[in-house]
């Protein structure tokens, strides 16, 4: 049965064939429909999924639920899911509140501006929980196999979560709306996300770093009583009936809550959006502005590189993701010990090289206005010479610290591993300038689909320098044979044989 | 024609994308004069701006500004032009003074020369006040008065402007009008592509006319009258591009 055009109904039913579209848009990675191999890749990974599923409810059958070392886990893993869910459903609610461009159309309708807001909040709520459904869904399945029902619970969780991450991230996006402007709010969301990976990675780490010295981490926490309301969602994820009735209550009254209180903010809020589309560029009165001219071209260069690196925050988040890699490697350098000092090399190598890539490619290949470039009088080589090095530079800056450090500590092996860095480095970067092809900047995440003879190429520097970088102070320190240096000449031929690749199959313009 | 009154001068241009877009155009523009480039969409206009340009290179035929070969000599040939497509050529995360920074380092401006036409131009621009702003926040009209600041801040002899007035409001399409008739009257050239008739009526001294790559009429106003007896620019166009 079709419902009746106008309805609620209707009005959910055209947003979830737009969150269908949205979806099967980014599996074509901008082609019109994803082709017959992706599909079959998504359909494989969900079968995989449920086989997982079913190995795993074997190894936790039996499980103690009521167990705090359990119940902690769980909890952590859920706080872990929500943030990324909160993440996600502000991005969810800024696409369909500003940048989607049909509110206009909807709102001069006879629509109920009600109905409109509830319709989207709902929307928000079912495009976040699909994606987590997508992934979690085949282990209740998986489960479900070995009769333990219980697991069905995931749906509920997912749905309630979803509900109430919808919610929570519908009134956050139109607070930091009216403060920050709509294009902001985005840079928070993603923001939330990375900090949320940042988080986990961090904690992963606490815990092998606290495990290490003989300290047990869960000393470092009171544990609350089994019974206390701390852990009802952990317990409602575990299937419990009751905890599982609370979140669906709560989800349920919020979602309603939410609906009804803020439809009416939803149209201000639309309209202050649109009123401060460039909110936090002020117009009060400032100093004027003192420019400086005639810095030479490449500094002109570099410094506007910078400059657009610096002030696109969302690209910053996506390039110190990379970063967060240190965090483990910093981990390792503060135990002091010589044994792991081959593992740092090789880390810092891959980091170096790895954040090059990516520092080039959004400076050589994302240029925003690549025909002024070419309109000036300057030789396109000097600027793309100038970009490079606005790549090169932040990245040696980084390192230079714990390079440093390395020679310090143990001269040697720390200034094979300073050559090896700097190898990556110059090698990363002159892959992309030789063989960059041009994209957006908003393609940043998806750049690897561009060139896939770069990507290769940057992979075998990055592995190649890794290698040596391994190779050669282990060496150094004795605790590999000298053989081992028959294994490094061979990474040396890789690295340099890819750049001379990279340098013959350069597109001739 | 005496050759140092030429600054533009374009013979056998040609360029194909699989079909002909522009086929054997010959045009030329005088110094002190504004030439209008009229021609429904497709006829190939922007293909003609971008080969002059440099920014596209021509399957044939040669290019000469103010006596530099653009082939030849292409470094000379852009320090005397300036082109301002109908797209501004921007930074979003850049603020006014970090763009025309950036355009004078492009163009090897010294600072002592940049910095006062950088101000004088937003100031004139009327974008002085947005001078702490990213560009990306500012309105289409107001991109394009950037745009057109980075295309006058190297001081061009030639000015190359596809769809110069697009965004614009009345009092800067005034100031954009002004500034094209002071630029021809202290001896600078223009050639400019437009879709308001009107425009190319007040405007240019001469007109060409272009339709499927080929210049079908060229002259002034009154001469394609003559030619056409239309009463205006508009019954010209059509009744030269209707075939």
């Amino acid at each position: 049965m079709r419902p009746v055009p106008g309805s609620a109904a209707w009005l959910l039913l055209h947003e979830l064939r737009l969150a269908w579209y949205g979806a099967m848009k980014r599996g074509a990675a901008g082609r019109q429909a994803p082709g017959a191999g992706p599909v079959a890749l998504f359909a494989l990974t969900w079968l995989g999924l449920h086989g997982l599923g079913w190995l795993l409810a074997g190894e936790v059958d039996g499980a103690p639920t009521r167990d705090p070392r359990i119940l902690l886990a769980v909890s952590v893993a859920l706080l872990t899911g929500v943030t990324f869910m909160l993440s996600g459903a502000i991005k969810a609610s800024v696409l369909a509140l500003f940048e989607r461009g049909d509110l206009d159309l909807l709102l001069s309708s006879p629509l109920p501006p009600y109905s409109i807001f509830t319709v989207r909040l709902a929307g928000v709520a079912a495009n976040t929980a699909a994606v987590y459904l997508f992934f979690l869904a085949p282990l209740a399945h998986g489960a479900l196999l070995r009769g333990q029902w219980h697991w069905l619970a995931i749906y509920p969780v997912a749905i309630g979560a979803a509900v109430l991450c919808a919610c929570a991230a519908m009134l956050l996006t139109l607070g930091l709306v009216r403060w920050l402007g709509a294009r902001h709010t985005r840079v928070v969301a993603q923001l939330i996300g990375v900090l949320a990976g940042a988080a986990l990675l961090i904690a992963s780490q606490l815990h092998a770093y606290l495990g290490r010295d003989g300290r047990d981490w869960q000393s470092l926490v009171v544990m609350p009583a089994p019974g206390s309301l701390v852990w009802l969602p952990a317990r409602a994820v575990l299937g419990e009936p009751w905890p599982l009735l609370a979140l669906a209550a709560l989800a349920a009254t919020v979602f309603i809550l939410t609906a009804q209180r803020t439809h009416r903010f939803f149209a201000h809020g639309l309209q202050l959006a649109a009123s401060h589309g460039n909110a936090g560029a002020s117009n009060k009165a400032r100093p004027a502005p003192r420019p400086r001219f005639g810095r030479g071209l490449s500094m002109t260069v570099v410094v506007k590189e910078w400059r657009l690196i610096a002030r696109d925050p969302h690209l910053v988040s996506q390039v110190l993701l990379q970063v967060l890699y240190l965090l483990p490697l910093c981990f390792i350098i503060f135990r002091h010990d010589d044994a792991r000092l081959p593992a740092i090399g090789a880390g810092l190598t891959l980091l170096a090289s790895s954040l090059t890539g990516a520092l080039a490619w959004i400076a050589l290949s994302a240029e925003d206005a690549p025909d002024l470039l070419r309109l000036a009088p300057a030789s396109i080589r000097a600027i793309r010479r100038a970009k490079l090095m606005a790549a090169v530079m932040p990245v040696l800056a980084l390192l230079g610290l714990p390079l440093l450090w390395l020679i310090a500590s143990s001269p040697l092996p720390g200034l094979i591993v300073c050559l090896t860095t700097l190898g990556a480095v110059l090698g990363a970067g002159l892959i992309v300038f030789w063989c960059g092809r041009p994209g957006l900047r908003s393609d940043f995440k998806g750049r690897g689909k561009g060139g896939f003879v770069m990507n290769m190429f940057e992979l075998l520097n990055t592995l190649a320098w890794g290698a040596l970088a391994w190779l050669l102070p282990a060496v150094a320190l004795g605790q590999l044979p000298d053989a081992a240096g028959l294994g490094a000449g061979a990474a040396l031929l890789v690295a340099i044989l890819t750049l001379g690749l990279a340098w013959l199959t350069r597109p001739r313009t | 024609m005496k050759a140092d009154l030429v600054a533009l001068r374009v013979q056998g241009l040609r360029k194909h994308f699989g079909r002909p877009a522009v086929d054997g155009l010959d045009l030329t523009v005088q110094r002190g004069e504004l030439y209008a480039l009229l021609g429904p969409n497709g006829a190939g206009k922007t293909t003609t701006l971008r080969m002059i340009t440099g920014l596209l290179a021509p399957d044939a035929g040669t290019i000469e500004v103010l006596g530099h070969d653009l082939a030849r000599a292409p470094g000379a040939a852009k320090m005397t032009m300036a082109y301002l497509p109908d797209e501004p050529m921007l930074y979003g995360k850049l603020k006014p003074y970090e763009y025309l920074e950036f355009v004078a380092g492009l163009w090897g401006l010294r600072a002592e020369d940049a910095a006062p036409r950088a101000h004088e131009l937003l100031d004139w621009l009327g974008l002085r006040q947005h001078a702490h702003e990213l560009t990306e926040g500012f309105s289409r009209g107001m991109k394009q008065k950037l745009a057109l600041a980075g295309a006058l801040i190297h001081a061009p002899e030639l000015l190359i402007l596809d769809e110069p007035l697009t965004g614009l409001d009345a009092a800067a399409a005034r100031q954009v009008k002004d500034l094209l008739l002071s630029h021809v009257a202290g001896g600078g050239a223009v050639i400019l592509t437009t879709h308001i008739l009107e425009v190319a009526e007040q405007l240019a001294q001469r007109i060409g006319i272009i339709s499927h790559g080929r210049l079908i009429a060229e002259g002034t106003l009154a001469e394609l009258r003559e030619r056409t007896q239309g009463a205006s620019l508009e019954d010209v166009f059509l009744q030269l591009t209707k075939a």
